[in-house]
């Protein structure tokens, strides 16, 4: 398995406070890596930076390389809205926009050129498929998104990054904000697309690493202590600070 | 149910209050009521309220509601002295009104400093302004389309100024402005345009052209041959006596001690001596 | 001690509702006041020659009393300045909410504040002393007083309400609909276009609705730069308004000519009306 992100030496400053010390991981391809620990350790701010976006946060500065298929994601050359497109981000609080559910699947495609009816048509129907939500909406497409329930509309934002086809998706605690029964789903269909995409995700819960993700990596007060295979790390920890976290010493 | 209580209440209350306030006014004993002319304002206010210096239980009242409505006024008896920008007519007299000029008020016709003309005769100011005469290379000055700048329907100085050059209804204004300042402002500002205003209002950035070759002056306008002009009158009732306080306004306005006042809110009073000073209106 | 909180309760809310009864009694004064007052001239006038008349004499011997040019101004007017207002008002609100730097952005909002509070007058002023002479230079005219004059003055008098009530729509508009945009791989530009425009659409619609209510009240302003003369409208010729008409005659005024000024009012109000109603209509079809 090819690996699909390398992050080598990466510091990131807000202005004069270092949210993250010299990160150096990489992601294999199509498989689901899990980012865990404490609040404000840096995991979530980690992960914007993969799709960059942190380029819209002021006073943002980024030292070392993210290499993205091999090529580093802050080089000039790079079109920043199709490195997005390619690395999509699901947020944690579901943020459908306010129109039709049809229209919000749409909006990827047509903003990068598809404007054939049939072709749209097409790809909605896909992504809401991909996104084992199309049976529960496919009646109502043309209602308003706002009018699904939370984990439906979470899964309708995973349906609406999965439209631009992208290869990797960069999931941001997706189911902190929902039920278990939503959130269940949300973790099966994780473990359906990682056959065909690449997911990282970062998990307030330990339990839903173990469940669903392949590798994990533990961080810690802006610091990457411990990253592998997710079995590994949860049963034999190599760090002291992981073995602590993960018991419950400290959260 | 409570509720309904209190708002009925309360809306009591406060009509109660209000018809308290219309009712609470007590007859003035000592008042003089004028209306009439918008043009007369200055004059009359003026002369008011030195009357209310010498004597200041009294309530002067004005109505600016146009020389029409002032002389109707009077025929209904709801003011003592009615104002008219223009003399009365025929059947105004015959309906029991008799007329007193207190002055004479100069229109002076304005064009821009720019323009050579110094001269127009009252024919050629008619034709000018129902577009007969439409470039003023035809009225003796230089080529270019003459824009023409008037007052509003209704105006006493347009009045004045239409009946003296018996243009009435005939005017093809390019602009019909609510001032006599907006009008010279509008004709100090392009080179092009002529226009009439109160004389006495006339400032240094247009040039009052002469009339017949006449120059608009206190002189001219009262002997009449500056002839775009028109009577400020005082209008009452023929059979009439005027109430003691009204009289004492109307002698004291038409007496040689207001001629002074009269003078200095820029019109050429009737009555009184000439005054030491200026020859000519500003 | 409940007893008196109770009571307290309920005159506060009395109190309330006694305020807002009367807000809404003087909407309906004034309504029933034109209403009376206007009705009579009309009457006389005749409903289709006064509507569709075109010519407007009302202190001649043979007056006529038609308000066609009036009503006809108004609406070009109104539109004129709209079509030129709203497109520079909703673009720069949307540089300003979304792309300006922080201090370009407070200069910019104080300046339109500004332009905001300066009183009509000021702006016929400037518009005569300014305005008017240059389009006459510009555009070669005998004189520049014109409803062209009129309505770059009115479009400027709706910026500053066009761009301060869309700034407020711009900015509600949670951050989360961004995001989600921009990480889907659309540019700002587009982002705010497509998601964030359509999202405060309802505020915008107030303030061009807005723009419009006071770009067809607007009287003292227009008056000193259109000519005020009752022609038909063309974008050269001196024009007056349904605003102007009613300002310029009304102090002179008396008998049929007076009622009628009341009757141009009533038509005044009445297309206000209808042009609140029509939007309202519109917004509501649009939103579901």
């Amino acid at each position: 398995m090819s690996n699909m992100i390398t992050v080598k030496n990466m510091c990131l400053w807000y202005g004069e406070h270092q949210a993250l010390k010299n990160i150096n991981v990489s992601i294999p391809e199509k498989s689901i890596t899990a980012f865990i620990g404490p609040s404000g350790c840096g995991k979530s701010t980690f992960l914007k930076s993969l799709n960059r976006m942190n380029d819209l946060i002021q006073g943002v500065r980024i030292t070392g390389d993210i290499l993205y298929n091999g090529k580093n994601i802050f080089d000039s050359s790079v079109d920043v809205n199709e490195l997005r497109r390619e690395v999509g981000m699901v947020f944690q609080k579901p943020n459908p926009f306010p129109m039709s559910i049809y229209d919000n699947i749409a909006y990827g495609p047509r903003t990068h050129g598809i404007k054939n009816k049939a072709k749209l048509d097409d790809i909605v129907e896909c992504s809401l498929r991909d996104a084992a939500i199309w049976e529960e909406v496919k009646d109502r497409l043309k209602k308003n998104a706002l009018g699904l329930s939370g984990g439906q509309q979470q899964r309708l934002c995973i349906a609406r990054a999965l439209a631009v086809k992208p290869a990797v998706l960069l999931m941001d605690e997706p189911t902190s904000a929902l039920d278990p029964i939503s959130t269940s789903k949300i973790e099966e269909l994780s473990m359906k697309l990682k056959e065909n995409y690449t997911i990282i995700m970062v998990t307030h819960n330990m339990q839903q690493a173990v469940r669903i993700s392949d590798q994990t990596a533990f961080f810690l007060l802006g610091e990457l202590i411990e990253y592998g295979n997710t079995e590994t790390l949860f049963s034999t920890p190599k760090d002291k600070r992981t073995e602590d976290y993960i018991t419950g010493r400290f959260g | 149910m409570k509720n309904k209580k209190i708002i009925c209440a309360m809306l009591i209350a406060v009509m109660t209050a209000g018809v308290m306030a219309g009712c609470g006014r007590g007859s003035a004993e000592k008042k003089v009521s004028t209306d009439g002319s918008t043009s007369m304002e200055k004059v009359i206010g003026a002369l008011g309220e030195a009357f209310k210096q010498k004597d200041s239980s009294v309530t002067f009242t004005y109505n600016p509601t146009g020389s029409g409505t002032g002389i109707q006024a009077v025929l209904d008896g709801r003011c003592d002295i009615g104002l008219s920008s223009r003399g009365l007519k025929k059947e105004e007299k015959e309906q029991g009104l008799t007329e007193t000029v207190l002055a004479y008020d100069g229109i002076a016709i304005i064009v821009n400093p720019e323009n050579p003309v110094e001269n127009l005769s009252a024919e050629t100011i008619g034709k000018i302004y129902t577009g007969e005469i439409t470039n003023w290379k035809d009225a003796g000055g230089n080529d270019g389309e003459i824009v023409l700048i008037g007052r509003e329907a209704g105006s006493g100085t347009r009045d004045g100024f239409e009946s003296v050059t018996e243009t009435e209804g005939l005017c093809k204004y390019r602009q019909e402005l609510t001032s006599t300042g907006d009008v010279i402002t509008t004709v100090a500002g392009n080179p092009n345009a002529v226009g009439y205003a109160s004389l006495a209002s006339v400032s240094d950035n247009v040039k009052a052209v002469l009339v017949n070759g006449v120059i608009p002056s206190e002189e001219t306008i009262k002997d009449g041959s500056y002839v775009v002009q028109r009577p400020f009158v005082l209008v009452t009732q023929k059979d009439k006596e005027l109430s003691e306080t009204a009289r004492e306004f109307f002698d004291y306005i038409t007496s040689n001690d207001a001629a002074e006042i009269i003078y200095k809110a820029g019109v050429v009073p009737a009555y009184g001596e000439e005054t030491a000073g200026d020859a000519t209106l500003p | 001690m409940k007893d008196e909180k109770n009571f307290f309760e309920k005159l506060v809310h009395s109190i309330f509702l006694i305020l807002g009864l009367v807000t809404v009694g003087c909407v309906l004064l004034i309504t029933i006041y034109l209403i009376i007052s206007g009705i009579p001239a009309i009457k006389k006038i005749g409903l289709v020659p006064f509507l569709f008349g075109k010519t407007w004499e009302s202190t001649a011997e043979h007056a006529s009393y038609g308000i066609l040019p009036f009503i006809l101004t108004s609406i070009y007017g109104t539109a004129g300045a709209i079509v030129i207002g709203v497109p520079i008002g909703f673009l720069t609100s949307v540089y300003l909410s979304k792309t300006a730097p922080k201090r370009i952005r407070g200069i910019v909002e104080a300046v339109v504040s500004l332009l905001a509070g300066i009183p009509s007058v000021v702006f016929g002023l400037v518009g005569m002393l300014v305005l008017v002479p240059g389009i006459r230079k510009i555009f070669h005219v005998a004189d520049g007083a014109s409803l062209l004059a009129a309505i770059v003055v009115l479009a400027i008098m709706i910026l500053p309400s066009i761009i301060k009530v869309s700034v407020t729509a711009l900015d509600a508009v949670p951050e989360e609909y961004e995001n989600a945009s921009l990480a889907l791989g659309a540019t700002p530009i587009e982002t705010y276009f497509r998601v964030s425009v359509p999202a405060a659409k309802s505020g915008i619609a107030t303030a061009v609705v807005l723009g419009i209510g006071r770009a067809i009240g607007e009287a003292m302003a227009v008056m000193m730069v259109s000519g005020n003369v009752a022609n038909m409208p063309g974008l050269f010729q001196s024009v007056r308004f349904l605003t102007t008409a009613v300002a310029s005659e009304m102090s002179y005024s008396s008998g049929l000519q007076r009622q009628a000024l009341f009757s141009i009012a009533l038509v005044l109000f009445l297309f206000i009306m209808l042009i609140n109603a029509a939007l309202k209509f519109f917004l509501k079809g649009k939103k579901e």
